[in-house]
């Protein structure tokens, strides 16, 4: 039952707080919005008022309903305790908001605020959440409990490291705990080895760390969950085809354990419930374990008592909705209490059983990254994952590899095609993100299995497996190159039906085996992606008459033990019987979420997806969504009516079209990824909602559209298509520097960039192909200190319905995606704004729009011209649409319904608060990335806060990101002359802090002559402004760079990345660093919270 | 990883007039059975060589089986081999959707493929899992043949005793005969050290009962189904697991009743528990869906406190007709069954699920400790 002092008191609800994680970053992302938005319901259907705490505005769970009042307000002690003196609620949840969360509630709790106000933490207590956090008293109670853990100990000479390594037992690692780029850190497999390292490492530091190498063992991980009541029950397993030595996150999945035997399952499951049972846990519970690939041996490596990545993993999974049961749970419920949702009629109290396999792939997005390590190792890198689900591991593993990649057609993509020998087993040895491929060659060229295994320290099962796909291709190539036939059609034909089958069994899509049929048939002839598109619907075709197609089947947390009505769906071609048959026809709407999340595309296109489904569902249309992110809310099964837990491939689309007969598909939600399927679910005559595929292509087409606005006479920075470095200077002469560069193919990892100078023009034009009319290179004219400005609307059959005009605080030159944006504007002139709008119509009556779009603009003085054009729904969405309380998703939604809908006026300077939205960066895992905002967008999340005016908006939004007021120092260098002068507006505010200041020469002669007082640092010479940072003297830098001159970038990087590695705040920008410091005047005024309810 | 392509076709013919075509794994020959599933994920060699599941093919709805080869079994030594549950495979066949044929598993003696091909038990696979278990949950009495490509149906390649009551091609339906004289012992044998003495009564007992107890201090004797009990001397009995109909047991239920009137501790498993609850007086019925997982949850009713259980069953005890000395002790959490009884005043209990597990959960470990603190 509910614990007493939450049930309502006369007809009051009693108020809970729910802390959310804040931005999304490396390591803690969407899964946390999937995991509150759970919680949020559960606890409602508990008549609980539920208050949220949490800046992450484009979340589900920030949206706005009855009994839920939002904070968009950073989780941090200080804000939830002004969140606590106010709304007086009566306990808080810290299981629900990953790390942030849980560290701000403790806090919360050692500080006594919690008991000051009363309020109870519901769930695990602070002291069982302070033993699973502090490594110390956790050791102390696996001693108590008998549960082993890696040792571990600290020494300080060669003799005590060797003695401790002794009684530890080799292979030991070496840590040493100060030291900066893991200097000093190895792996001694013996004695010798051991005495090199220790001695070279305590050379530079006065103590290192002996541990247990617990490299190349299996890791293994289970998903708890415990009620007040003692019981106890593990809801899923979990093992890393990665074994020890990467961290989890960036780890590939496989759910269940694929490769240990029932003894070793039950032994882990047991452990893991005596350890939740011993720390007292109430709620979810991860346990990770090492274990041992030769004998029984294991150890706890961590626990994590809350809900994490993992945890939403599992609930995908397995169908168990693990967030909403413990919320119940934390709320007081005893698990048999509960009722398992997904059959609605067994107990909650419940171990899911799978009678398919599913797969994590991480998403890495390294190349958005200069000069970031791109090896694999402890620190999580990557920024969004997949799930595949299938009935075998080669199904399941070609499946997730198109998914984390829409480019990639299978595992025989061929990455390391032309790699040597020596290449390619160090990437198998010292793995980076492109290891499996790399793996998969070896295999190609016919490396055995106990080789690799030798190499990777993979499970040899999970290596047979990959083997066996290699196997497949090359007899394959042996059958084609025998085959006679003529066309791809015939060689597919004359596969004949069994081995056809067997192919698709394995994950082969249809696009993989005809560009793979060409690539040995036709070698030397160039295949666009469209021909092989055209020629794979003749194989689908054929397939059809072969009635080779998959199966649908559910999910249902019990392998078809009880009947049950499941909608959590999947496609496999290892069956022969859908588990629903499908009768109505031309009634459902599909909706395409957005993938992996990625850099670029993050929470906010699962946003506008849900919105999208939940729309259609309260329509009474079958609301479908086919989305294939673990992370995400739109996949959970209660968003819509039937939910496919698929690939968003062109193919998996079409089976799906062909089974539900849908009344329509919508693509325009869920970003830029299900919005490139367009074109050809337009030709495969499947009906797309929203704008024609004929508007969207006029919207991408750089040529089309810049003729259209050329026609309408709209302004566009000047651009060309260059195919020759002729036609590149030719440009520059006419137009002068700086130009903005975007290749369409690139080697290495630079994508865009501004170009101010020939040099750096040759430099970056160095790091793409060839110019060429295959590979063209557009170069645009950059216009520099003008303001960005974008419109997001919606739009019906050419029709503006509503625009909303918002700016970024950054001049243009800041990608929008980690640009600071202001809605309502503030510094717009009525003029600019009016011209923005009445251009926004002229193009909407252009491109015909039918839906959602997003237009950016470039502002200077009066002048506007216009960048680019998206026809779908942007990052932007959920930001707008809640601080100006016009949902554009639903909007977007009655106009692909076809609702009449009349105009939407709206006066933007009537809103009475001011949104800001800000960028989230994560470089503090990105060892080795220049941490510099540009034209390529780097962020991994947002928030967006309200205040009262600009510059609460700014203080809040800020803090969000983590930019935190300086109180040891501050590091300026501010560069060219004019951000000197600019700066200058508010230089009185930078001594208002009362920090000392830190200035590289320019700055500092600049300051000084002033009349301020500054200490001057030196880029090489001593006192070096590196050491202020390395030395702790500074909290805070500011880094503007003068030019993009490349040796000035890197002399900058060097400052900025240590910055970053010293837990710095950073800002590079200088529009930023005036805006941020003008706020924080008002930081006194922001001790009265308000709660604005959007 | 199996290359399905080269091998050879296997189908699977059902009672109920529906095929199913996959290819032939383990031994190549025909076999009949009663067709059964089980929903652990792991397990299959402890599944396999349980003598509960004799007379049965058994479907893995997992879809991947074989992952880790089989475990080894030396000498027919219960103590140490563990992941078995008898000297040999029980099952008639079995049915999976894709096998590993290799083991790199490091406790593996053999892959699953070569101990069914030396047992001379035939499988198949490719098979959509998912679908037959589907057909079987809402099928009653269902019997299939596994018949590989040039084979006859013919019930001759498995050699167990009540086989010979079938026709060469009928269908062998395990609870038509009593069965305890194919799976129990034929001679009593002692096992462990220890001073309290523990009379195990064999119905096709799984090893780890046996090995349960001798770890916890017991001597144990184990005794044929029909052994006259009054011969035997013990502080305490067990009746253990088997196959087929507690109805069908022969003489087995009267002869319980005369344990029951006595007062030395007495505790059932799963058939034993059926035994036991007839010996009682109470009635045994069919189940619409049988239990047949790891993820049975079950409760102690007062305290409500739960625990997850392996099962593998299609009888159960009807709770209206528990008698009155004794009382419901385990309900199942899903379909509220009985899942355990206990008399009031004297030391008897029984329990439908399987405390000694082996494969699933070890959650109920516990009873066979209370049971033997009892004696």
């Amino acid at each position: 039952m509910i614990l007493n002092f939450l049930k309502p008191k006369g007809n009051k609800k009693q108020k809970v707080i729910l802390l959310g994680s804040g931005a999304l970053s490396i390591g803690q992302a969407g899964e946390f919005d999937y995991s509150g938005s759970q919680a949020v319901k559960a606890l409602q259907e508990e008549n609980l008022e539920v208050i949220v705490v949490n800046p992450n505005i484009a979340s589900v769970q920030t949206n706005k309903d009855i009994d839920k009042k939002v904070y968009l307000y950073p989780v941090t002690p200080f804000w939830v305790k002004k969140v606590i003196e106010k709304e007086k609620p009566v306990g808080i949840i810290s299981s629900f908001g990953g790390q942030t969360a849980l560290n701000c509630v403790i806090e919360l709790y050692k500080s006594g605020v919690l008991q000051k106000y009363g309020v109870e933490v519901l769930g695990t207590s602070v002291d069982s959440l302070e033993m699973s956090e502090n490594r110390d008293l956790f050791a102390a109670k696996m001693k108590e409990i008998n549960v082993p853990i890696p040792a571990s100990k600290a020494v300080s000479t060669v003799k005590e490291a060797l003695k401790v390594a002794e009684e530890i037992g080799y292979p030991v690692i070496t840590r040493s705990a100060f030291a900066l780029g893991g200097l000093g850190s190895g792996l001694a497999e013996n004695k010798e080895k051991l005495e090199q390292l220790a001695s070279a490492a305590l050379m530079s530091v006065p103590q290192i760390l002996i541990e247990k190498s617990l490299y190349g063992w299996k890791e293994i991980e289970y998903e708890v969950m415990r009620d007040r009541q003692g019981n106890c029950i593990t809801i899923c397993n979990m093992e890393n085809f990665d074994p020890m030595g990467i961290h989890t996150g960036d780890s590939i999945v496989v759910a269940p354990c694929q490769t240990i035997d029932n003894i070793e399952n039950n032994m882990l499951r047991d452990t893991a419930i005596k350890i939740v049972h011993n720390i007292g846990v109430i709620g979810e519970c991860n346990v990770q374990f090492a274990l041992s690939p030769y004998t029984k041996e294991f150890y706890v490596i961590e626990i994590n008592a809350r809900l994490s990545r993992s945890s939403a993993l599992a609930s995908k999974a397995t169908g168990y909705p693990i967030a909403y049961i413990a919320a119940k749970v934390v709320s007081g419920f005893n698990l048999l209490e509960l009722k398992n949702p997904v059959t609605q009629t067994t107990s909650a109290f419940y171990e899911p059983s799978l009678d398919y396999v599913t797969l994590k792939v991480p998403r890495w997005d390294l190349t958005k990254f200069t000069g970031v390590s791109k090896l694999l190792g402890t620190q999580m890198k990557s920024v969004g994952e997949v799930m595949a689900i299938g009935r075998n591991f080669c199904e399941i593993t070609q499946k997730a590899i198109r998914m984390v990649n829409e480019n990639d057609e299978g595992i025989t993509v061929g990455r390391f095609k032309d790699a040597t020998k020596k290449e390619l087993e160090y990437e198998i040895a010292n793995p980076t993100n492109l290891r499996l491929f790399a793996i998969y060659e070896v295999f190609k060229r016919g490396y055995s299995i106990d080789k690799i295994a030798d190499l990777s320290k993979i499970s040899r099962w999970f290596l047979a497996h990959i083997k066996h796909l290699a196997d497949t291709e090359n007899e394959l190539v042996e059958l084609i190159k025998k085959s006679k036939a003529k066309s791809v059609y015939d060689a597919f034909k004359n596969l004949g039906k069994d081995y056809i089958r067997n192919l698709k069994k394995l994950g082969f899509s249809d696009y993989q085996l005809v560009k793979f049929f060409l690539s040995i048939k036709e070698p030397n002839k160039k295949h666009t992606q469209k021909d092989i598109k055209k020629l794979s619907l003749e194989i689908r075709k054929l397939r059809k008459k072969l009635n080779i197609v998959p199966v649908v089947k559910q999910i249902d947390t019990t392998s078809a033990e009880y009947p049950t009505g499941s909608n959590y769906l999947y496609l496999s071609y290892d069956g022969t019987h859908n588990d629903i048959i499908l009768t109505k026809k031309n009634s459902g709407i599909i909706t395409l979420g957005s993938g992996s999340y990625r850099i670029g595309s993050s929470c906010e296109f699962d946003w506008c997806s849900v919105m999208t489904s939940k729309y259609f569902k309260t329509k009474r249309a079958d609301s479908i969504i086919i989305n294939c992110n673990p992370e995400t809310v739109s996949t959970d099964f209660s968003t819509s009516n039937r939910l496919y837990f698929e690939e968003l491939s062109f193919e998996r689309v079409l089976d799906i079209v062909d089974m539900e007969k849908p009344k329509g598909v919508i693509a325009c939600m869920g970003g830029q990824n299900p919005n490139n399927l367009i074109p050809s679910l337009n030709e495969a005559k499947v009906k797309i909602l929203g704008h024609s595929a004929k508007t969207v292509d006029m919207a991408e087409d750089r040529n089309k559209f810049s003729a259209l606005l050329d026609k309408m006479g709209i302004d566009q920075p000047e651009w060309i298509s260059a195919t020759s470095r002729k036609e590149i200077d030719e440009f520059i002469n006419r137009v002068g520097y700086p130009v903005l560069i975007r290749p369409s193919f690139v080697l290495s990892g630079t994508l865009m960039n501004v170009a101010g100078d020939e040099k750096s023009l040759d430099y970056f034009l160095s790091l793409t192909k060839d110019i060429s009319d295959d590979y063209p290179v557009v170069i645009s004219k950059f216009i520099l200190d003008a303001k960005e400005v974008e419109c997001d609307g919606v739009a019906k059959n050419g029709e503006v319905i509503i625009s909303l005009v918002s700016e970024h605080v950054e001049n243009a030159g800041i990608h929008s995606g980690d640009a600071t944006l202001v809605f309502p504007p503030e510094k717009l002139y009525v003029k600019t704004v009016n011209t923005i709008k009445d251009i926004v119509r002229k193009i909407a009556r252009g491109l015909n729009l039918n839906g959602p779009f997003n237009i950016q603009f470039i502002a200077k003085d009066n002048d506007v011209k216009v960048i680019e054009c998206n026809s779908r729904a942007s990052r932007s969405f959920p930001f707008i649409s809640k601080v100006s309380g016009k949902n554009l998703a639903e909007i977007s939604c009655k106009v692909m319904n076809n609702e009449k809908i009349s105009k939407i006026m709206i006066d933007e300077s009537e809103i009475p608060f001011v949104g800001m939205k800000a960028s989230m960066f994560s470089y503090q895992r990105l060892d080795g990335a220049d941490p510099v905002t540009g034209v390529e967008m780097g962020s991994t999340g947002e928030v967006g806060c309200l205040g009262k005016d600009f510059n609460q908006a700014m203080i809040l939004s800020l803090e969000a990101t983590q930019i935190k007021k300086p109180v040891k120092g501050i590091l300026v260098s501010s560069g060219r002359e004019r951000d000197k002068i600019k700066f200058m507006e508010v230089v009185e505010n930078l001594y208002k802090l009362n920090v000392p200041v830190y200035a590289t020469t320019g700055t500092a002669n600049y300051l000084r002559s002033r009349g301020y007082n500054v200490h001057l640092v030196n880029w090489t010479e001593d006192p070096k402004a590196i050491d202020v940072i390395k030395d702790g003297k500074v909290d805070f830098v500011v880094n503007i760079h003068k030019t993009f001159d490349i040796a000035e970038r890197k002399e900058n990087a060097i400052i900025r990345k240590a910055a970053i590695k010293c837990g710095c705040s950073l800002l590079t920008n200088m529009e930023k660093v005036i805006a941020y410091l003008k706020s924080l005047d008002e930081y006194d005024k922001l001790q009265d919270i308000e709660c604005i309810n959007l | 990883m199996i290359d399905n392509l080269k091998r050879k076709k296997a189908v699977l013919e059902l009672s109920n007039g529906m095929k199913f075509e996959g290819k032939l794994i383990g031994y190549d020959g025909a076999v009949s059975g009663e067709m059964v599933f089980n929903t652990g994920m792991l397990g299959y060699s402890e599944s396999m060589s349980d003598p509960s599941y004799i007379g049965q093919i058994l479907v893995f709805s997992f879809c991947l089986i074989g992952n880790y080869g089989v475990p080894k079994l030396e000498n027919d030594n219960f103590l140490t081999a563990l992941g078995h549950e008898s000297s040999s495979i029980k099952t008639q066949g079995i049915i999976v959707s894709e096998i590993f044929d290799e083991s790199y598993h490091y406790g593996s003696m053999i892959p699953l493929e070569q101990w069914m091909i030396e047992q001379k038990v035939p499988g198949i696979a490719g098979i959509d899992t998912r679908y037959l278990v589907q057909t079987i949950r809402n099928t009653r009495n269902l019997f299939g043949w596994i018949v590989p490509e040039g084979c006859k149906k013919e019930n001759t390649i498995r050699k167990f005793p009540f086989i010979e009551n079938f026709k060469k091609d009928e269908y062998i339906d395990p609870s038509k005969f009593n069965l305890m004289p194919t799976v129990s012992t034929k001679e009593r044998k002692v096992f462990g050290t220890g001073n309290k003495k523990v009379a195990v009564v064999d119905c096709g007992v799984k090893w780890n009962i046996l090995r349960m107890l001798v770890d916890r201090g017991c001597q144990i004797e184990l005794v044929p189904w029909d052994t006259d009990f009054s011969t035997v001397e013990a502080d305490g009995w067990l009746i253990s697991n088997g196959p087929g109909d507690p109805r069908n047991t022969g003489d087995l239920v009267e002869r319980v009743k005369v344990l029951l009137k006595g007062n030395k501790p007495v505790l059932g498993i799963c058939l034993g528990h059926q035994i036991i609850s007839l010996a009682s007086g109470a009635k045994i019925k069919k189940m619409p869906y049988g239990h047949r997982s790891h993820n049975q949850p079950v409760f102690i009713i007062p305290e409500q406190k739960a625990f997850m259980t392996s099962q593998n069953h299609s009888y159960t005890v009807d709770p209206s007709t528990i008698t009155k000395d004794w009382s419901l002790w385990f309900e199942n959490a899903n379909d509220k069954g009985v899942e355990g009884i206990r008399h009031k005043t004297k030391p008897f209990m029984s329990v439908q699920f399987h405390p000694e597990a082996s494969s699933g959960p070890n959650d109920t470990a516990w009873i066979l400790s209370e049971f033997i603190e009892k004696l």
